[in-house]
């Protein structure tokens, strides 16, 4: 038991380490919950477009040298915006337009980053993520920005609840539309700029998807899909993080690892959903 | 007695392309008008129309201040979404309860009333995914009482429905009938029009008849609207039989 606890309490003596486990507990909670969307939505590829389309934000803010968090802010909700409205223009289908759109910014984003001398270091961080060199600043940032983000999730719960679920009935009842659509883009834009120190552009579809399916599969109701894949992301950032420490692999990657495996488990043996009660209920009905 | 819904020469073009023309009736309080047509007659256009969904080229819709429910087509709704049959039904009161404001008891008490008038408070706690097709049909003429709507326009009710329920549904139709309740339905089904509705709108982009069923109904009528393609067995002549489809508009929802 006192191993255990010695075990947890270690990484605990280095200020950089509370800071990252810090910073991946909120950004594995307010991804699950907008990721909740996400899911329910279909639009696994519009998160994972949104986040790789910052990076020309991202890049420029590194030219200007100003804090990151600025130019993917700034970058991730005009692309929230721009393929929103192309899609809605409807001359191309939606995922045409995401992926001409994502894959653009990126190209430009890379070209940005390779004036640069340290180039490969710092894609390499932009990528992946660089979850131990969160600094304080930082974590305020993602604080007020989280908080930003689930107060508008809760204090609308029930608009982007129908806008979700029957947008004929969301036009019935008059509510606006093509708002709440927008305002739901621009928090996925959110959660993704949010996460983008710890756990990186290539794996954020990830922390946005895989707690959110998590839970899913074991939920009947979308309030309780929001807190369980909160609890699961919470979870999956904070052991990811650990075993990253212990082990020495890359942060960002552990992270979504621990993520997926919770995700299989929830696959197989989820109660309502899991594949083996699936497989094994009409042959115990049969029986029975 | 004053009309409650009225359309006056109303045109819809949807994608370059004329989903509704020129198309005027008008409906009484409390009647129960089947609309009948091909696939792509205009019959969900219509209803878009009416709640302002899609907005008319030329011509009006007037609903005199009344407010309409929408029942959704079934096979356009995702079931297995996490929600309750009560979390459904509360999607109705959603106007009602506000901005930014939580759902009061008031709110719990007309949805399970809204429920109980359906048939289907047993089921407030059950996950929409574990319901029939009938009672999932229930559930959202439910939301739309809820919703303290007076007229109903049904989106194809009784596609991929057992007989059984669409006389459950017809019955409720029946109770809402009490209550001056007006309901616009869209179907495919010409015989159950025919038999169980106050008036008959024959739609192919075109209002091709409308009026009491039996005299909207004649083999030119049909014929303008299907090309000879309908299923139609009157008490004294049978019309001629094409390859209909019987559960189109992407009715092969049994899930």
């Amino acid at each position: 038991m006192a191993d255990i606890i010695d075990l947890l309490v270690q990484p605990l003596r280095y200020p950089f380490m509370i800071r990252a486990l810090l910073a991946s507990l909120m950004v594995g909670t307010i991804c699950a919950v907008v990721g909740t969307y996400v899911v329910l939505r279909g639009m696994a590829f519009f998160g994972d477009a949104l986040a790789h389309a910052i990076l020309p934000g991202v890049a420029i803010a590194y030219l200007l040298q100003v804090n990151l968090f600025w130019g993917a802010l700034i970058m991730g909700l005009l692309t929230a915006v721009g393929i929103g409205y192309v899609s809605e223009r409807g001359q191309v289908k939606e995922d045409t337009a995401i992926g001409v759109i994502f894959a653009a910014c990126f190209a430009l984003g890379v070209a940005l980053l390779s004036t640069v001398q340290t180039y490969s270091v710092d894609l390499t961080h932009i990528l992946f993520g660089n979850v131990l060199g969160v600094s304080g600043a930082d974590l305020w940032l993602t604080a007020g920005l989280g908080i930003l983000t689930l107060l508008a999730v809760i204090l609308l719960y029930k608009e982007l609840l129908v806008v979700s679920f029957d947008p004929i009935l969301a036009a019935t009842l008059r509510l606006p539309l093509n708002l709440l659509n927008y305002l739901l883009l621009t928090l996925i834009a959110l959660a993704v700029v949010v996460s983008l120190q710890t756990v990186g552009v290539a794996l954020m579809v990830a922390m946005l998807v895989t707690p959110a399916a998590t839970a899913y599969l074991l939920t009947r109701r979308l309030w309780h899909m929001m807190v369980v894949g909160a609890a699961v992301g919470a979870l999956s950032s904070v052991a990811g993080l650990y075993l990253s420490f212990y082990i020495n692999v890359a942060s960002g990657a552990a992270v979504v690892l621990v993520c997926t495996f919770f995700f299989i488990l929830a696959f197989l043996f989820s109660p309502s959903r899991g594949a083996i009660w699936m497989w094994l209920r009409p042959r115990l009905a049969a029986k029975a | 007695m004053p009309a409650i819904l009225e359309v006056d020469h109303l045109t819809v073009k949807y994608n370059g392309k004329y989903a509704l023309e020129d198309v005027s009736f008008s409906v009484q309080e409390g009647e129960r008008v089947a609309i009948v047509g091909p696939n792509g007659a205009g019959k969900s256009t219509l209803f878009k129309a009416l709640v302002g969904l899609l907005h008319p080229t030329r011509g009006t819709t007037n609903a005199n201040g009344a407010e309409f429910g929408y029942v959704t087509q079934r096979s356009v709704v995702d079931w297995s979404f996490p929600v309750t049959v009560h979390d459904t039904v509360m999607m109705g009161r959603i106007a009602k309860i506000g901005w930014l404001r939580w759902q009061r008891p008031r709110d719990r008490e007309i949805v399970r009333r809204c429920l109980a008038q359906v048939g289907m408070l047993a089921y407030a706690n059950t996950q929409i995914a574990e319901l029939s097709g009938g009672q999932q049909q229930r559930v959202f003429i439910a939301r739309a009482l809820a919703q303290e709507a007076t007229i109903l326009l049904m989106d194809e009710p009784f596609s991929g429905v057992d007989a059984p329920s669409t006389e459950a549904i017809l019955e409720i139709l029946d109770h809402l009938r009490d209550q001056n309740v007006t309901v616009l339905v869209s179907t495919h089904d010409l015989n159950l029009a025919v038999e169980r509705f106050d008036r008959l709108a024959l739609l192919n982009r075109q209002m091709i008849a409308y009026g009491l069923p039996h005299e909207a109904i004649t083999p030119q009528s049909l014929a303008a609207a299907y090309g000879g393609q309908a299923l139609w067995q009157g008490e004294d002549y049978a019309l001629v039989v094409g390859d209909i489809d019987c559960c189109g508009e992407g009715g092969h929802n049994h899930g």
